[in-house]
């Protein structure tokens, strides 16, 4: 016979079950709630959108010849952070990529006269 | 002050001008001008040997390295493939007078096709044009024939030739304007290391002055482990000011090649060459 009778061992291991069981619905929300937030159709649009705009910008500043060396990588691993639900951090890469190019057309523009100051005369 | 102002702006107007203006013989001139007096020290015909004839340490080093230089297996390797016949039975040889010794001749404006053609342009059209598979521009092969071609060629002058024609000057005008032009995140043009900050120190080495700068290509470089063409230099250039490159033997790069060796005019081709 041991310390506890046994009508009441077994009501321990009931509780004990019945509270990892919960833990268990809790974790696996949590879970579901990141990955809701993940691929919440608004926030893909908003990456999607955003993504369109700078892919647009950086084929711009390619058309005129300054499209810069890393913009393009950037693009694609905004790609690859957003797939991997990296919300944040792909809209970070791509807001970067949109400056970036919006920089080389200022470049180009200021470029197209400044050039010739360096010409040796 | 409005007087002033209007008088500043076309005095302005007409220094722009005079520099879009400006005749590729005058342009060669100032250029060369530029760089002789920069490096007083140095005779004018040594600037073909790039960095070392501005770096008397890095001179010493490269003159032992040339005893056993590291581009004599692609001489090799060239000559190798330039003698071997293609499967119609034609060769380089059929497409390049000279034996090929014609190094001399490019790059050079064609009226007809109203493009510049480079000595590694015309190498991939004799293939194609015999029924070959062009070969990539870079490195490899084509390094090695260029490499075998350019030391036959060795001492033959730079006699880049821009005719009275407005396409081939604007030809050479684009090529001018892109070595000008600053680009990249790093806002570099070519002139500003090769130019304004030739002889300064980029970590432990000296930049190299631009006059001379295309005589001596295919290089073997140090840092590539291995040998490139003049347009994987200039690719590697505007990658490293952080810029997108362009393909070898784009439009735009040949452009470039013709501006940069007319400027090199009256000296000596002497490629192969090895550098760091």
């Amino acid at each position: 016979m041991g310390l506890v009778p046994e009508s009441e061992a077994l009501q321990m291991i009931k509780m004990t079950l019945a509270g990892l069981f919960s833990t268990l619905i809790l974790i696996s929300g949590c879970a579901t709630a990141t990955n809701e937030a993940s691929t919440d159709p608004a926030a893909g649009d908003e990456f999607a959108a955003a993504w369109d705009a700078a892919d647009a910008k950086r084929q711009e500043a390619a058309a005129v010849g300054y499209e810069w060396r890393d913009t393009s990588k950037m693009l694609k691993k905004a790609k690859t952070e957003a797939e991997a639900g990296n919300t944040e951090a792909a809209m970070k890469l791509v807001a970067k990529a949109h400056e970036e190019s919006a920089d080389a057309i200022e470049q180009e523009a200021r470029e197209s006269t400044l050039w010739q100051s360096r010409v040796p005369q | 002050m409005r007087k002033l102002i209007v008088a500043m702006t076309a005095t302005l107007m007409a220094f722009g001008g005079l520099a879009l203006q400006a005749s590729p013989e005058s342009d060669r001139a100032a250029f060369e001008k530029y760089f002789t007096d920069r490096f007083k020290d140095t005779p004018k015909d040594d600037f073909i040997n790039g960095v070392y004839s501005i770096d008397a340490a890095s001179r010493e080093q490269w003159v032992e390295i040339e005893e056993f230089a590291p581009y004599e297996l692609s001489i090799d390797a060239g000559k190798a493939e330039f003698e071997k016949p293609f499967a119609n039975g034609k060769g380089y040889g059929d497409c390049f007078e000279n034996g090929g010794a014609v190094r001399g001749m490019y790059p050079y404006w064609d009226a007809d096709r109203k493009e510049v053609i480079t000595m590694e342009l015309a190498i991939n059209e004799c293939r194609e044009a015999n029924g070959e598979e062009p070969i990539k521009y870079s490195k490899g092969k084509m390094a090695d024939i260029s490499a075998y071609m350019s030391f036959l060629s060795r001492g033959q002058l730079i006699e880049v030739v821009v005719p009275d024609d407005p396409d081939a000057l604007a030809a050479y005008e684009r090529g001018k304007e892109f070595y000008y032009r600053k680009r990249g995140q790093l806002n570099f043009s070519c002139f500003d290391c090769h130019g304004g900050g030739s002889g300064n120190l980029v970590r432990a080495d000296k930049l190299s002055p631009a006059l001379g700068h295309t005589s001596h290509f295919p290089v073997y470089r140090s840092k590539w482990g291995g040998m490139g063409t003049l347009h994987r230099r200039f690719g590697g250039c505007n990658r490293q000011v952080r810029a997108a490159s362009f393909k070898s033997q784009s439009q735009i790069y040949r452009e470039l090649e013709y501006f940069l060796t007319y400027m090199s005019n009256g000296l000596a081709f002497n490629g192969p060459g090895a550098r760091k």
